[in-house]
């Protein structure tokens, strides 16, 4: 139930994108499109890439080639400012000011869209609280972030990003610290950040919770994209291999027939 | 609470918070209207997260959307006058826990209650401090006569001391406090450390070796123009930010290539000082503890120029370095230019503090106390930009005073500031932060 997007969007494309750093290309011709509503999962091994790319889209990492489209423009010809707009950006561990409460963490989701003669509008204090009500944080407003334990705290993370109100939303590994039940509360969360029409982009390690909740799966290996799809299609022995160089068998789960990768002991 | 609004109900103007909340009469029930427009009227509270994803297939073509709700909700504030509403003290409460809402039409301030309220105390305290600094007197000057020299009825000595001599120096004071104050202020937001002072980008010993050339070039020994020293402290930190390559990516790296640049341009300082005799000497060091004796509207003038100049530009980068509290990453997204931000309120640190060196010397300490003090009083939140201004101020004119009545021969204020600055450093070392439990 978060606010919903007003206008249809685009989503996000990637065209033909290569980043990396001088003589060691990292992310080498990826080519996304990921629309409103959908969430995709960039899985693959440590180092494959996917953070880099993550971070090309999120205009942290300017691309040595390529393009990313946000909400149908280009990011790199737009200032920082207007892609803020567009963006959202959940990094993997956020540093937040020292002693902040929870809405004042929440609140500077609204920095982009305040100013000199702009400062609190009511638009600002609406979309606090709804982003507050949408990750069950209202109760923590006055609390200090410090002082919360790691599933709420990344509720409070979630909060601020939405606030932020953007078409586009990256999550970097979102339930890295969390337990098994956070990690589904998270997920859960972001299945319903997309249904109010955002699309939500993350870098997930856990292949299992990304074939779970994510509508695309885009597998990486070295730099490269090396399938891409629902995961119920993409998801197999091979693919695992591929990745992984892991021998595991596929498993349906009994309620949706989603993949799950059961690892085969060696021996 | 009140109870939810039904979604997707066409007539969303109930009141979404606690009646209790409610001030400041009609305006505010006409500007606080239904805040569950945009969002199918969501129960607020946070216990109902299963019911809401329930409803949220079918929520968001009901919605109207809330650029259109918000034009029949702000229609009526655009009648009346400004809409005044106070922050409500409860834990709900969004707007910000330390500023007031001040709301007309599209637009809307947060205007700082607690900063002002601490500017509003720091201010009496100044002018008293400047009372105070206008009659210490280092040669045993009664009030009555200081008072009557202020007013000009005293006789023509008397007169011409206190109106030539001390208030001159008061004024100086006050405005290389406020400069060291705020460059001290950005310096440490820009690096997240409090120890992080414009000391270390090395203008003191661009000023000091400024001044000590101009001394050893001159066949008089004499200092030359008051303008030496701050081109030689903007000088020696342009020279560390070209050596550094810019602000580095969490503008620390200049800090770190400061430390090292300083110390050589320290050295050379010496190195022409040591060649020279006792009586240039003398002279080199008073000015080179920090002294204010002797400086009158000569530079108090071009000073206050400057300080007229860079004080809104620092108000409005201080504003923005809040974001600087976060990793680079999430500044970033939040719409933060994080290299022209940087190099913004670099360049500012290193116009003030040059000048404020240039003109009263490498004064310790102030740069450091004075934004760790404003921003005890002033609340996390905010990068206390004028409090600092103020308490450096303060501290220069308490100082300043303080070391020409404590000691039978007059303390330069570098020196005043040294003394109390030491305790004052250990303190800021060993205490727990009690407001965030860190050291």
């Amino acid at each position: 139930m978060t606010t919903p997007m007003t206008d249809a969007h685009p989503g996000l494309q990637v065209r033909g994108l290569h980043a990396g750093y001088p003589g060691r290309p990292v992310v080498q011709d990826v080519e996304l499109t990921v629309p409103a509503g959908h969430v995709a999962a960039i899985v693959g091994p440590n180092g494959c890439g996917k953070s880099t790319l993550l971070r090309a889209i999120a205009r942290l990492h300017r691309p040595t080639a390529g393009a990313v489209l946000a909400d149908g423009a280009d990011i790199w010809k737009l200032t920082q400012r207007q892609v803020a707009h567009r963006v959202a950006l959940l990094p993997q561990s956020p540093r937040a000011p020292e002693a902040v409460t929870v809405a004042g963490l929440v609140r500077y989701g609204r920095h982009p869209h305040q100013g000199l003669l702009r400062q609190w509008s009511r638009e600002d204090e609406r979309a606090v609280r709804d982003a507050l009500a949408a990750t069950g944080t209202t109760e923590l407003a006055g609390e200090r972030l410090d002082r919360l334990s790691g599933g709420q705290r990344q509720r409070c993370w979630l909060a601020m990003v939405l606030a932020q109100h953007t078409p586009v939303v990256l999550l970097d590994e979102p339930t890295s610290a969390l337990d098994l039940g956070h990690v589904v509360d998270v997920l859960e969360l972001v299945r319903e950040v997309a249904a109010s029409g955002r699309t939500v982009i993350m870098v997930l390690h856990d292949l299992a919770s990304a074939a779970r909740y994510a509508d695309t799966l885009i597998a990486m290996k070295d730099g490269r994209v090396v399938a891409q799809g629902p995961p119920k299609e993409i998801v197999d022995e091979a693919l695992v291999k591929e990745l992984y160089d892991l021998e595991a068998d596929i498993l349906r789960a009994p309620g949706d027939a989603c993949p799950v990768v059961v690892p085969r002991a060696h021996g | 609470m009140t109870p939810p609004t039904p979604p997707a109900s066409p007539t969303p103007h109930v009141p979404h918070r606690g009646d209790t909340e409610e001030q400041g009469g009609g305006a505010v029930a006409a500007g606080r209207p239904a805040t569950a427009a945009g969002t199918a009227g969501p129960p607020s509270a946070a216990g109902a997260p299963a019911a809401v994803s329930t409803k949220r297939t079918s929520a968001p073509e009901d919605v109207p959307a809330p650029k259109d709700v918000s034009v029949p909700e702000d229609a009526p504030v655009l009648e009346g006058a400004p809409v005044f509403e106070d922050a409500p003290a409860s834990a709900n409460s969004l707007v910000p826990e330390d500023s007031l809402v001040l709301r007309g039409g599209t637009f809307s301030w947060l205007f700082p209650r607690r900063s002002a309220l601490v500017a509003a105390l720091l201010a009496p305290l100044l002018m008293l401090l400047v009372a105070l600094a206008v009659m210490a007197s280092s040669t045993g000057m009664s009030p009555r006569d200081t008072l009557s020299g202020l007013l000009g009825t005293g006789d023509p000595g008397t007169v011409m001391i206190v109106r030539d001599f001390r208030l001159p120096r008061v004024f100086v004071g006050i405005m290389v406090g406020a400069a060291l104050g705020i460059a001290g202020c950005l310096t440490q937001t820009l690096a997240g450390n409090r120890l992080a002072t414009p000391d270390l980008i090395g203008v003191n010993e661009g000023a000091t070796a400024a001044v000590v050339a101009t001394a050893a070039g001159s066949s008089t020994g004499m200092i030359g123009d008051w303008w030496l020293g701050p081109l030689g402290a903007v000088a020696a930190a342009v020279l560390v930010v070209l050596c550094a390559g810019g602000a580095g990516s969490a503008g620390y790296r200049v800090l770190v290539v400061g430390i090292g640049v300083s110390t050589f341009i320290g050295a050379v300082g010496d190195l022409i000082m040591s060649r020279e005799n006792d009586n240039t000497a003398g002279g080199v060091f008073l000015w080179a503890v920090g002294s204010l004796n002797g400086r009158d509207w000569h530079v108090g003038t071009p000073l206050l120029i400057v300080l007229l100049l860079l004080l809104p530009l620092a108000l409005a980068v201080g504003h923005r370095l809040q974001l600087l509290r976060f990793d680079d990453d999430t500044a970033a997204c939040l719409g933060v230019d994080l290299r022209r931000l940087r190099a913004a309120a670099l360049a500012l640190a290193v116009a003030l503090a040059g000048v404020a060196v240039g003109v009263g010397g490498p004064i310790a300490f102030v740069a450091l106390a004075a934004p760790i003090i404003a921003g005890r009083l002033s609340g996390p939140t905010r990068v206390p930009v004028l409090g600092s201004a103020l308490t450096g101020a303060a501290l220069i004119t308490a100082a300043d005073a303080l070391g020409r009545v404590v000691a039978p021969v007059e303390l330069p204020v570098g020196v005043v500031t040294s003394v109390l600055g030491g305790p004052f450093l250990l303190w800021v070392l060993f205490r727990t932060d009690s407001t965030t439990g860190k050291a």
